[in-house]
């Protein structure tokens, strides 16, 4: 189980001006900056949930989960992993975590990471026999094949992420941190590690807390879902009913079979697009049954579809009304 | 060449950036050059019982400390330089630059000329105040020849390095060439210990090679009284050395790019 | 134990097999670790042509210096500068991060976890040394000299360790390190002579500061039986110091990583 409770990290940054003007300057005189990167934030999460944060670019996610892993140890709050306070990284709670980070590998770079494993095996003190074990499911789960033993700097950045993956579970954590661990991936790539991921969840009951800048990892794998958003946590529950609240609309989706006045659209509700024959509005909860019931009838809309609004649509809204760019922002 | 001299400016420009831009690294490459403090740390102890082969304590001081200001002013790193552009592949970038590599090479060293004076400064005011400072020749003559020798030495450095470098073209592995250089450099250029203490063979070998030039001969010029065929014949042979280097630097040079041009790069 | 014994040995065979990825390196290596040895002796060849005796040291004494000099620089660049090297890469990639991760202590995983297995070369020939060194002087030493010479060999190598590693520690705050660590390399040559070449600040400095008398001078007079018993203690209790030290800075070095690692 994990728990936070307030928690909070402020970073003292040294900020400077280029020039030379202001770098003799900052010899002598350093002006710091505090950024509180996360900022009073509490939730607790039970042992085999799968959760989703969620966030803008510097909005504290992978801070928060730095800090949950033991990296980085906190301003002020309260941190609890298995009953355990993991900045001061006890022996103990570190064989039972692990953390994932997409854009850094653990892997050695000129050698198989058959080596990397036999590493880890040393470290983590795995008996052999469960060494075997894990290594065998992990190579099926993840189709690894004979990739393990091609040094990693040949492995095609797909590759290297089931390896790395791989890497991380051999010692069989409870609790999996992945900070984006699908960046850069191609579609299929992505699609294999969230299945991988949730049968390693349904397995081992194993804890999985995902970051993630692509709405798809997050839809797909986590049924509860975090959003932070300048250090401070702004929703905590499960998808729908963080769309619900963000934006209590429905969308609407017909094809007309006459032609529509645009006078007549507008009592509907607020045109959204209209592709080619197809309209598509944005209807409040409360009007829905009036609108599908005057499309179906009056306007003899054929076709009909009701939808929530995409995640994507809600994040950009939500991220952009605090004008912090939308979440959308992967690369 | 007209386009070379009219681009002058400018790559020295470049070069005094690159030298502020790298400035940690050469106050510490600078500091790092400890050799003959080393070295002069045991003659010092040595001659403590009495000149070693005609050489005091005062000899010993002036000749290391000399030693150190006329590294600082000739030691450059254009063979790293070059071995890192032709490992990386950026050399094909050099070459397509109008600017013949050699010079660009060369401004952006003598750009970072005064740099290393600044730092050489301090050495000399130091051997001056040391009693190293008995042992500098007193003629002034032989002083004024200093500078030009000093020139000289910088231009075989330069183009015995650049020949160095060079051999990257051919060759993947060249660490073991550099530390081969090296160590010869340290027996034969009077780096490691003066030329004159070293047994008769050394001596002989290192007249046939351009290390002495580089090193030995302007602080012999500093050094040791000479009169004036000596200097003479000094310089001139620094000359001849000079002109050989330059000849053998471009020649392997136009061999190895070539060759570079032949493979792809 | 175990389990760090483990480790070491997986980091030591991951070395030697990227070591032995470039295959040409063997003979190369073996000749470049004669050259440079050469090159260490010369001084003293041309020195001990002239003089039967330098102060309180005669040659085959000074060569004794020199094979512990040799020795604990072959362990330098075995083990100690390249794991410096690799850490400081881990630092600058952010990979630092995993050996946090690792249920293994930070320091003891980055210590041995890389090296360069041709100074092994260098080590024997330091050895070899050692032995004609002895041959010179026409006595061997006793059981009681050899203990205290190998004793203070771990010493020796002790308090080059912990000040390579205080300098590694310095590298999360730099982020690079190469200048740094060459810095430490010239001042690691200093321990070739005998710290009574150098007189008064200097001694003390290479003494007590920067302790490469620790590292092969007093080291060396053990073996030759020349250490009297006080001192050989000190120095024991200096390289622990110094490791005691060590530790306490790569602490701090951790602390102030994991409070500002964004």
């Amino acid at each position: 189980m994990i728990r936070a409770r307030n928690l909070t990290k402020y970073f003292r940054v040294h900020r400077r001006p280029p020039g030379i003007g202001a770098a003799v300057k900052s010899l002598v005189h350093r002006h710091y900056e505090t950024v509180k990167a996360v900022d009073g934030v509490s939730f607790t999460i039970e042992r085999g949930e799968r959760v989703g944060f969620l966030g803008p670019n510097g909005a504290g996610k992978t801070t928060t989960l730095k800090v949950l892993s033991g990296l980085l140890h906190p301003t002020g709050g309260e941190v609890d992993v298995d009953g355990f306070v993991p900045f001061r990284r006890p022996r103990e709670l570190l064989g039972k975590i692990t953390l994932v980070m997409g854009q850094k590998s653990q892997l050695i770079w000129d050698l198989p990471p058959a080596e990397t494993y036999a590493m880890n095996r040393a470290i983590f003190d795995v008996p052999r026999d469960q060494f075997e074990r894990t290594l065998k499911e992990l190579t099926e789960l993840l189709d690894l094949g004979a990739l393990v033993d091609k040094p990693t700097r040949q492995l095609s950045l797909g590759e290297r992420m089931k390896c790395e993956l791989a890497a991380a579970l051999l010692h069989r954590p409870t609790t999996l941190f992945l900070d984006e661990p699908t960046i850069g991936l191609d579609v299929a790539m992505q699609v294999a590690v969230r299945d991988f991921v949730r049968e390693y969840n349904q397995r081992h009951h194993a804890t999985v807390l995902l970051t993630s800048h692509y709405m798809d990892d997050v839809v797909a794998l986590c049924p509860r879902i975090i959003v932070i958003d300048q250090g401070k946590l702004i929703h905590d529950g499960d998808l729908r009913q963080l769309i619900k609240t963000m934006d209590p609309h429905k969308r609407v989706s017909f094809t007309p079979t006459n032609h529509v006045a645009d006078d007549e659209l507008a009592k509907l509700g607020t045109l959204i697009g209209r592709d080619g024959q197809r309209i598509t509005v944005r209807v409040t909860e409360r009007e829905l049954p009036a609108v599908v019931g005057h499309v179906l009838s009056s306007l003899h809309g054929a076709d009909l579809a009701i939808e929530d609004p995409p995640l994507e649509d809600v994040l950009r809204a939500m991220f952009g009304k605090t004008g912090k760019g939308n979440a959308e922002a992967a690369s | 060449m007209i386009r070379t001299l009219k681009a002058l400016p400018t790559l020295l420009r470049i070069g005094v950036a690159e030298t502020v831009a790298y400035r940690a690294e050469f106050l510490v490459w600078i500091l790092t050059m400890t050799q003959p403090l080393i070295m002069l740390g045991l003659w010092t102890y040595v001659t403590r019982d009495g000149a070693f082969r005609g050489m005091t304590s005062e000899d010993f001081t002036a000749y290391y400390l000399a030693n150190l200001i006329v590294r600082q002013l000739t030691g450059n790193w254009v063979a790293w330089q070059l071995m890192e552009d032709i490992r990386l592949g950026t050399m094909s970038m050099r070459l397509l630059r109008p600017i013949h590599p050699f010079y660009a090479y060369a401004a952006s060293h003598v750009a970072a000329i005064p740099f290393r004076t600044v730092v050489a400064l301090p050495l000399a005011i130091i051997l001056l105040a040391s009693s190293g400072a008995h042992a500098l020749t007193h003629d002034p003559v032989q002083i004024a020849a200093f500078v030009p020798s000093l020139v000289l030495a910088w231009l075989i450095t330069f183009a015995v390095m650049f020949a160095l470098g060079s051999l990257a073209f051919f060759l993947t592995q060249t660490n073991a060439l550099s530390e081969v250089y090296f160590a010869l450099f340290q027996i034969f250029s009077g780096y490691m210990l003066p030329l004159a203490i070293m047994p008769r063979p050394i001596a002989v070998i290192a007249d046939w090679l351009p290390f002495k030039y580089t090193l030995a001969v302007p602080l012999a010029i500093l050094t040791t009284q000479l009169d004036g065929h000596e200097l003479g014949a000094l310089l001139a042979r620094q000359g001849a050395w000079t002109a050989a280097m330059l000849v053998l630097a471009i020649g392997v040079w136009r061999l190895g790019v070539r060759r570079f041009e032949a493979v792809g790069g | 134990m175990t389990r760090y014994l483990r480790l070491f040995g997986v980091q030591l065979r991951v070395s030697v097999a990227q070591a032995m990825a470039y295959r040409a390196n063997f003979l190369v290596s073996g000749a470049m670790a004669l050259a440079q040895i050469a090159l260490t002796l010369v001084p003293l060849i041309v020195l001990f042509d002239q003089r039967e005796q330098v102060g309180d040291w005669t040659a085959p004494d000074m060569l004794v210096v020199i094979a512990y000099f040799i020795g604990v620089k072959a362990v330098l660049e075995g083990v100690v500068s390249p794991s410096i090297q690799d850490l400081v890469q881990r630092i600058r990639d952010g990979s630092f991060d995993y050996v946090l991760l690792k249920p293994v202590d930070a320091q003891a995983m980055i210590s041995a976890s890389r090296y360069e297995p041709w100074n092994v070369f260098d080590f024997v020939g330091a050895i070899a040394i050692a032995i004609y060194a002895f041959v010179r002087r026409g006595s061997a030493p006793g059981p009681a000299e050899i203990a205290a010479g190998l004793g203070l060999f771990v010493a020796g190598v002790l308090a080059m360790y912990s000040l390579w590693v205080t300098c590694a520690a310095a590298a999360f705050w730099i982020g690079r390190l190469d200048n740094l660590q060459w810095l430490l390399g010239a001042i690691f040559d200093t321990a070739r002579w005998p710290v009574q070449v150098f007189r008064g600040a200097w001694r003390i400095v290479f003494t007590f500061l920067i302790p490469v008398a620790i590292m092969t001078t007093f080291p060396a007079m053990a073996l030759l039986g020349r250490l009297d018993v006080e001192t050989a203690l000190a120095t024991i209790g200096g390289a622990l110091v110094m490791l005691a030290l060590s530790r306490l800075v790569w602490r701090a070095a951790i602390r102030n990583y994991t409070s500002a690692s964004s």
